[in-house]
């Protein structure tokens, strides 16, 4: 379904969404972008890039996962073990970047597959993703025409609003979108036939707008498998300070820790909670004997570039990495995964 | 700024001679800030290293690194690495060698000095330019700071665009060095613990509210630590799950460490985090600003740690990182120390 | 109700038994579900044991799926969820979720010479298939264990290696000469050079520290056997158990998921990351 929304009646589109929880980019006080609950606050229609991704409403930082309890009964204590579902309500993220969603479509395949993480699903299922063609790059480091996406990808959109001066081109790319729409269908018109054509060229020249590229992506794919006792590794590596924070701010970054965390010892209360992690540390891979595969930096940096750039491509035949740049930009020592990777294409060459 | 030319031609001559294994210092970035730490191991590299108000990285944090890097081989290279280092950085350098980290022969230390001005501060330069991207920044004869962008240079004086750090300045030129570039030019404290008057002037319950909104920011990424030249501790007391085990660590040592905090990114748990770590840096921090500038949310994590190196020094008269032979803060006491809470 | 991957069913302790004490203590537990769950297990899967209030860990099963009153874990004290384990005895609970991974291709070794070979706590993944194989003895060919600790206290199921020794031949073997030892002394991939397997429609299916693995690999090699006739089960660091959390992959695989055994021939294609 395509619709078109004046520009002025997108305030009360957000209005008529009640039952939903809407969230948002908003800007704290030190300047910086993150989606928030709107809580009837106004709604920015920049393009811009929060610096925590949408991924955080999808797969929170904690998840509990279950409670467990030793219960006095009958004379003795029994084990009481109980799942913890999330509790959601319908969600809609508006202004997700097309990057974003589809980092959260290439996570609902880690997610799926042959055993369900219900946790994951139980939000999903639940949000709605409304996203922005960026018709200006929101970072100076973006490149998701180099990574098989682009400034108006539909990829785990379920509406992409395209800029058009006055008003916004709406596609609704599936039942969740529709019924958004819905929620307020007076406010939204038929598009008037040159609208289409007008799309087009802005489509079209957002892509040339975007700033950086990687060249021959695929080609770089094919060419790591190669380069797993390269050298490259350990010079790139070298000004990392294995911090975590590519992996953590990166939208398709999925990687978590399972703990029991105690409430009480005697008797035994607690919970089992999911929590972010991330190769990065150099913990994450380490057996309980003290052996650990990736002991070093060159080790873990060449784990994420593969990760992202082979291993994810030889499974799924897509990469995992959507080219936001929100790793390059915030690196606190500049390390720069299109120039690593422009040098694993000329290695050797 | 110094003009590093007399510093380019010992580092030539040390990779040359091969006096060091490799030199740490600054240059060119591609992420869009202008400066990112570089390692060179040979001399024809040497011409890439630069030196402007934008090198603002401690790059000390390596030395660490290099240590770590060592132990793990079985027959390491001993020769010493070189390393570029401003004044506060220097200091840096000081208290691992007081700590007895690190030995002097382990590092040939390049000095450069701020002379009367300092290093950018990334939110005010980005405020200043209206977002644009800064290609280029330094310093003229005025000591003003002018930079380039793509649409040509915008001046500044240097107030407006010095990091908060830069205007409570210690040492503008390193305090410890084999060679040195630039000047050793004054350059007065602004005012020494300026930065905490307006958070120090808010009630108990204002700055409680405060402290509780910015670290329920925080997501645990732990790249404050990680940026700490003076984080070097193998397993963390404030990290439940880094351990330092080898093929001697008993089970019961691994089944019985205990987690301080958990992972979980909750108030409590971020709150524990950001003081312990704060409290074991007291006596040691010397202010490069590293963990404020690497947190992607922005916690201003300097003012917890200002705040322990001011009450080092009025009440234990303690200043740390000039001296490599002061004894550490929480291991020493002088007979005048305050007394007044031992009741 | 969608079924929840993360839930673990409960159950009970039957039995327990110190396969060896003190510092590199084994324990061998065999455990019942409360509620009768389905469970259907492959030699060579494994399950996720938890302690609640301490963790999980990955244990292979190492009773045979023929067996179907109980499963049997062997498990090492080496740190917080083995510890506590090592703690429990019958009557007591634990969480078990699974089975997991793709277990060994018993069916695929009809009619051949099966040599086992292990080290240490490696033997616990093995003895599903061992058992299996004796079970469906006239499926097979000639059986054979070669299995070596580091001294003959950690021997593990030292008094199923007894009654084993009737049924097949058993080669053992420890790291330094002891006081009334008198087997092979030395790693076990010199005492596998030592007892020639022939790689004669032969499959070697191994188990051990990566170290040993390794050499014992490099060993066959020596002797001939091709690398689609060495199998062996490996083991990384595990927390979901069902590749998701990102921490166990060898390349492109997970090894909860799409390992823990491997053949020779597939392992060498990837990442020797492990």
């Amino acid at each position: 379904m395509e619709k078109t929304l004046a520009k002025k009646s997108f305030p009360q589109w957000i209005k008529k969404l009640g039952s939903w929880s809407v969230y948002i980019p908003r800007k704290d006080k030190e300047g910086r972008w993150n989606y928030v609950e709107a809580d009837g606050g106004e709604v920015g229609l920049e393009v811009l890039q929060t610096t925590l991704p949408p991924k955080k409403i999808l797969f929170p930082q904690r998840e509990v996962f279950l409670e467990f309890a030793m219960t006095p009964a009958g004379g003795r204590e029994t084990l009481e073990v109980k799942e913890v579902l999330p509790d959601v309500k319908p969600t809609v993220i508006i202004g997700a970047r097309p990057c974003e969603a589809r980092a959260a479509w290439l996570l609902d395949k880690v997610f799926g597959g042959e055993f369900r993480d219900v946790y994951y699903w139980k939000r999903r299922d639940q949000t709605s993703l409304v996203g922005f063609a960026c018709t200006t790059p929101p970072s100076e480091n973006c490149f998701c025409t180099s990574v098989e996406g682009s400034p108006h990808s539909e990829e785990g959109l379920d509406l992409l609003l395209t800029d058009l001066g006055d008003k916004y081109y709406v596609q609704s790319l599936s039942p969740k979108g529709e019924k958004l729409i819905s929620a307020a269908k007076d406010l939204f018109e038929e598009p008037k036939p040159e609208v289409k054509k007008q799309v087009k060229a802005a489509h079209a020249e957002s892509e040339k707008k975007i700033k950086r590229q990687l060249k021959d992506a695929r080609p770089i794919a094919e060419k790591l498998k190669g380069m797993f006792g390269s050298p490259l590794w350990d010079e790139e590596s070298m000004s990392c300070l294995r911090c975590g924070i590519c992996t953590y701010l990166c939208p398709s970054c999925h990687c978590f820790d399972i703990n029991d965390e105690i409430e009480n010892s005697s008797p035994l209360r607690g919970q089992r909670v999911r929590t972010w992690d991330t190769c990065q540390f150099p913990d994450f891979t380490m057996h309980s004997s003290g052996h650990n595969p990736r002991p070093d930096k060159a080790a873990r940096l060449r784990q994420r570039l593969l990760h992202k750039f082979q291993y994810f491509v030889q499974v799924y035949d897509k990469f995992m990495c959507v080219g936001c740049g929100r790793c390059i930009t915030l690196c606190p020592v500049g390390i720069d995964i299109i120039k690593v990777l422009d040098k694993v294409r000329e290695n050797g060459a | 700024m110094a003009n590093i030319e007399d510093l380019k031609e010992e580092a030539k001559k040390l990779l040359r001679e091969g006096k060091v294994k490799y030199i740490i210092g600054y240059g060119a970035g591609t992420n869009g800030w202008p400066a990112a730490p570089l390692f060179i191991k040979k001399h024809e590299d040497v011409d890439k290293l630069v030196w402007n108000p934008t090198c603002v990285h401690n790059l000390v944090r390596f030395l660490v690194d290099e240590k770590r890097r060592k132990a793990r081989q079985k027959q390491p290279d001993k020769r010493p690495v070189g390393i570029m280092v401003k004044g506060c950085d220097s200091r840096a350098v000081v208290v691992l060698l007081q700590e007895k980290f690190i030995d002097r022969n382990d590092v040939y230390i390049l000095g450069v000095s701020c002379g009367k001005t300092g290093v950018v501060d990334d939110a005010k330069l980005s405020k200043k330019m209206g977002g644009k991207k800064a290609k280029k920044v330094e310093v003229d004869a005025q000591d003003r700071f002018v930079v380039t962008t793509e649409e040509g240079t915008v001046e500044a004086a240097a107030e407006e665009l010095l990091a908060e750090r830069c205007l409570e300045c210690k040492a503008n030129f390193p305090v410890i060095y084999d060679v040195l570039s630039g000047e050793k030019t004054k350059r007065p404290l602004d005012k020494p613990f300026g930065s905490l008057e307006k958070i120090e002037s808010l009630s108990a319950a204002e700055r409680w509210s405060f402290w509780k909104e910015q670290l329920d920011k925080c997501i645990r990424c732990y790249a404050c630590r990680s940026a700490c030249p003076m984080c070097y501790c193998d397993e963390c007391v404030v990290d439940s799950i880094n351990l330092a085990v080898t093929a001697d660590t008993t089970a019961d040592e691994k089944a019985q460490r205990i987690r301080w905090v958990q992972r979980s990114a909750e108030s409590s748990e971020n709150l524990i985090y950001h003081l312990v770590r704060a409290i074991h840096l007291a006596g040691r921090c010397i202010d490069c600003g590293e963990c404020e500038r690497a947190c992607p949310l922005d916690i201003p994590l300097r003012f917890l740690n200002k705040k322990l190196e001011k009450e080092a020094k009025e009440l234990f008269g303690y200043e740390v990182g000039f001296d490599s032979a002061l004894p550490a803060l929480i291991s020493s006491f002088r007979d005048e120390d305050p007394q007044d809470f031992i009741r | 109700m969608e079924p929840n991957v993360y839930t673990p069913q409960l159950a009970k302790i039957v039995q327990t038994k110190d396969e060896v004490v003190g510092a590199r203590a084994i324990k061998t537990f065999r455990a019942e579900f409360v509620n009768s769950a389905r469970f259907d297990y492959r030699c060579g899967q494994c399950a996720m044991l938890s302690v609640f209030g301490k963790g999980e860990a990955m244990i292979s099963i190492s009773s045979s799926p023929l067996i179907k009153e109980y499963m049997q874990f062997s498990i090492l004290r080496t740190g917080r969820v083995t510890a506590a384990l090592h703690d429990l005895e019958a009557g007591d609970f634990i969480g078990v979720r699974g089975p997991y991974g793709n277990g060994f291709p018993i069916d695929e070794w009809r009619g051949k010479n099966l040599v086992f070979i292990g080290g240490g706590i490696g033997l616990a993944p093995l003895w599903s298939v061992v058992q299996t194989a004796l079970l469906r003895r006239n499926e097979f060919g000639t059986l054979s264990l070669i299995y070596g600790a580091r001294t003959a206290k950690d021997i593990v199921f030292k008094d199923d290696l007894a009654d084993l020794k009737s049924q097949m031949p058993v080669h053992l073997s420890i790291d330094v000469a002891e006081p009334e030892w008198n087997e092979f002394v030395g790693f076990v991939p010199t005492n596998v050079l030592e007892k020639k397997p022939s790689p004669a429609n032969a499959i070697a299916i191994t188990c051990g520290p990566p170290i040993m693995i390794k050499f014992v690999i490099k060993n066959l090699k020596d002797l001939k056997f091709e690398d689609e006739q060495i199998y062996t089960t490996v083991e990384n660091k595990m927390k979901c158990g069902i590749g998701k959390c990102g921490r166990c992959n060898i390349g492109f695989h997970y090894v909860c998921k799409d390992g823990p055994v491997y053949s020779w021939a597939e392992l060498k294609k990837l990442p020797q990351e492990y």
